[in-house]
């Protein structure tokens, strides 16, 4: 063996060694998959929630959500964040996630594709839910009070959130399509597509957007925090209201985590008050005094608006 | 007529000309504030802790699955290709057609973007970290098999022939005759294929499956600029990786991709052998460390049912556009790769500062994700088909400008140094000295390359209404698995016949050298 070759063998062991440095530690979807493996941590309850805004707030909210049901339920809880609408569905499909905040749509599409999943519970906000159509100052679209008038928006550069989103999406793109506007009329023949309602927010008082939709919760929080700045975005025009978002269960938590686990979690949810500063919190950041019972059927409208769209098949 | 070889290398350039024309119209210019807070944060990246162990666990996870990714197409691959090879058929059985089966089944997971891939196996394996490295192993591995099997086919066969004839049994024949000289190139293209999956892992991440594409895209989305360029510049720890592929290249004396001929059988071939070897601990390893879970693999999960009177639906989806504008799009960002590179290098060549700049900004574009540098463009340009190419021109130009780069420093430098000590000028010089050389086997290079730019059109689909790939992430956003099957079919079939194209454009360019 010459030396080099030796020395090559040498990095290579020692190459071997090192790896496990490489090993990644807070992986959310890893740690998922190893919670899963060990039959100790089998009763994690997994909670999820669409990322309909800024992750930063997602990672304040829901960690805090984790630690309140894992108090009051006594079961370790984990929060496993997902990118997009669609990886959320998706990730209850597949069992990945046990409890998750859904959005009106994307709650109707899990609950198809996951046939005895439950409702448990929404915010007091979410009974009558509103969209708000904002614009650029720039853009020369004034607030109006008519909702024919959404026909301004023809051949302006417009953003929705995310594909599934419902206030974001859904529910604007169906009066929308009442006032007689195509998502082809916007300029450049396709609405945009930012992703959250923070990001449409952001993109439209740059100006990179004439006008976007966003829902009525998110929109009034930036103008609180000052995220929104009233001298270069302006709400427009406010939709009807709509059933929106809403916690679902998978079927099958009695059997996992003992007999009425569905019911003492749905419990646990609506006891959340204001009185309790951890409560106060997390109520505060989902921007709602309490939450109330929820009922599938009260979902039947989406459902409807759902399939006119082709969101829902 | 045939254009002299400078003219072949500026005729790309062509393409250009609608996309300069259609830019400015398009241009709404208003985001340029948001254009200036991202470009001033390059320089104060956030240092915050927990952003920086956040980046660094995400770039862990990312070179975990490229690497994981890598190795088991390398392994797939190597073993698919010596299945598809016809030499090796004739050899051992005296027929050819088992190779042509093979090849013609291992078509179909090729003409599948890696990110297609993933996108499909999240739906039926659920968010696992095997499902990234799955989505990068199949179109890479039967992409190697391709490689593989095409070098062994091209190699001289007198050697086998000979010990044959002297009556040596075949499997015998073939490893001694056939296995020394396929290593270089093999290693070479595997190499190459490092840097791929790196940044196949990457756009996988901005889809969502993980990793530092999941953080860059996250904090571009929410404009935490500061935060975003922390992740970017970790991206260059790709460009490391580079020089290390090159380094060893170079050890090894295995040819560049550019080049036409291949010299020889390499040297240290024991190195390279030990090498290989120690890949496979080091991926188990990587493995196990980063939770992959082989077992997780076996759990398929049923596709949510499909209603049948959908097929109507499908066949109403707008084809003739979708699929002009994927093509048209990706003929807008081959010219804009293809066409700018040689044009940069010209322009720049009297100033060595701005040549280097130039390299930079190739280095910056083939490390970015093309969805990313989409959503930044979408800042000051209208969503659309221009738009789109752009982004994906761009990111590609990355990649063709370093090779042909490295192809001008490969060549004989003489035919330039006469030019140059005759009086004529730098630009002048490097066109008829350098690139007239190196000019077919670039573009056969950037045939190829058109190819993948085809199959990456899905990853540009965000921008709304641009082709095929913008269909597929609504029709996946609806859980319409027929009009997924149907677009995903029609893809497949369009990348098949652009390969088929840019093989004969490439066979046809290599042949006239």
């Amino acid at each position: 063996m010459t030396i080099r070759l030796k020395t090559m063998a040498v990095l290579a062991g020692l190459s071997l060694l090192l790896t496990p440095l490489l090993a990644p530690t807070r992986n959310p979807v890893v740690a998922r998959a190893a919670a899963a493996e060990s039959p100790t941590t089998a009763k994690v309850l997994r909670i999820g929630a669409i990322p309909d805004q800024k992750p930063e707030k997602l990672n304040r909210l829901y960690p805090l959500v984790a630690a309140e049901l894992s108090r009051q339920l006594g079961v370790t809880v984990k929060y496993v964040p997902v990118v997009d609408y669609t990886a959320a569905v998706s990730a209850f499909r597949t069992g990945d996630l046990d409890l998750v905040w859904f959005g009106g749509l994307t709650g109707v599409q899990a609950r198809l594709q996951k046939p005895g999943s439950r409702v448990l519970a929404q915010r007091d906000i979410d009974v009558a839910f509103h969209s708000i159509f904002i614009a650029n100052t720039g853009s020369g679209i004034r607030p109006f009070s008519q909702q024919k008038d959404l026909a301004q928006l023809k051949g302006k550069r417009f953003s929705f959130g995310s594909e599934s989103s419902t206030s974001g999406r859904l529910m604007p793109q169906y009066f929308l399509a009442q006032a007689g506007v195509k998502l082809s009329d916007f300029a450049g023949g396709a609405p945009g597509f930012s992703g959250s309602h923070d990001a449409t927010i952001a993109l439209v008082q740059s100006g990179a957007y004439d006008a976007g939709v966003v829902n009525e919760q998110v929109w009034r929080t930036s103008l609180h925090d000052g995220k929104a700045n009233r001298a270069k975005v302006v709400a427009i025009w406010k939709s009807p209201g709509y059933q929106d978002y809403h916690w679902i269960a998978q079927g099958d938590l009695d059997q996992r985590f003992g007999k009425g686990f569905t019911l003492k979690l749905q419990n646990a949810i609506l006891s959340w008050r204001p009185s309790d500063p951890q409560q106060k919190q997390i109520l505060g950041l989902f921007g709602a005094q309490q939450f109330t019972a929820a009922d599938a059927a009260a979902y039947a409208k989406i459902e409807h608006v759902g399939r006119q769209i082709g969101k829902i098949r | 007529m045939r254009p002299a070889p400078p003219l072949l290398v500026l005729l790309p350039a062509l393409m250009l000309v609608p996309l300069l024309l259609a830019l400015p119209g398009l241009l709404h210019g208003g985001g340029w504030e948001l254009i200036v807070e991202f470009a001033a944060a390059a320089l104060t990246p956030s240092l915050d802790p927990l952003v920086l162990r956040s980046l660094l666990s995400g770039l862990a996870v990312t070179v975990a699955m490229a690497l994981l990714g890598w190795g088991t197409s390398l392994f797939a691959g190597l073993l698919l290709g010596l299945a598809s090879s016809r030499t090796l058929w004739r050899t051992l059985l005296g027929h050819e057609f088992p190779a042509q089966l093979i090849r013609r089944l291992l078509a179909l997971p090729r003409a599948i973007h890696e990110l297609l891939w993933g996108l499909l196996l999240l739906q039926v394996l659920g968010l696992q970290p095997a499902v990234a490295v799955l989505a990068i192993a199949i179109p890479y591995g039967a992409l190697v098999a391709r490689v593989v099997s095409d070098l062994l086919d091209a190699l001289p066969t007198a050697n086998l022939e000979a010990l044959r004839a002297g009556g040596a049994p075949a499997p015998a024949a073939l490893l001694t005759a056939l296995g020394p000289p396929l290593l270089p190139g093999v290693l070479s293209y595997g190499g190459y294929r490092l840097e791929c999956a790196l940044r196949s892992a990457t756009l996988l991440g901005v889809f969502g499956l993980g990793g530092l594409g999941t953080e860059l895209k996250l904090t571009l989305q929410s404009l935490e600029f500061h935060e975003l360029w922390s992740g970017l510049w970790l991206l260059a720890v790709m460009v490391l990786l580079e020089s290390v592929v090159g380094l060893l290249r170079r050890r090894w004396a295995m040819p560049r991709r550019l080049a036409l001929h291949q010299p020889g059988v390499g040297r240290r071939g024991r190195e390279m052998v030990l090498a290989l070897a120690a890949l496979l601990p080091l991926m188990a390893l990587v493995g196990q460390a980063s939770g992959v879970d082989l077992q997780a693999l076996t759990r398929w999960q049923p596709l949510p049912g499909l209603g049948s009177d959908h097929w109507q639906e499908v066949l109403d989806l707008p084809w003739l556009q979708l699929v002009g504008g994927t093509l048209l799009l990706t003929a807008l960002a081959a010219g804009l790769a293809v066409g700018l590179a040689p044009l940069q290098l010209l322009l720049t060549a009297p100033w060595p500062w701005a040549r280097r700049l130039v390299g930079f900004s190739w280095m910056l574009a083939r490390l970015w994700p093309p969805p990313l540098t989409l959503l930044l463009l979408l800042f000051v340009f209208r969503p659309s088909l221009f738009t789109a190419a752009l982004a994906l021109g761009l990111h590609n130009l990355g990649i063709l400008g370093r090779l042909l780069r490295e192809g001008l420093q490969d060549q004989d430098p003489s035919a330039q140094q006469a030019l140059l000590a005759a009086g004529s000028g730098p630009r002048l010089a490097l066109l008829y000295g350098g690139m007239s050389g190196v000019a077919r086997s670039y573009l056969a290079y950037g045939a190829y390359r058109s190819d993948v730019m085809l199959r990456e059109t899905v990853v540009v689909g965000l921008a709304g209404a641009v082709g095929l790939g913008s269909q597929m992430l609504e029709s996946l956003s609806s859980f319409a698995w027929d009009q997924l099957a149907a677009l995903v079919l029609v893809y497949a079939l369009l990348t098949l016949a652009g390969e088929d194209l840019s093989d004969r454009l490439r066979r046809r360019l290599l042949a006239t050298a």
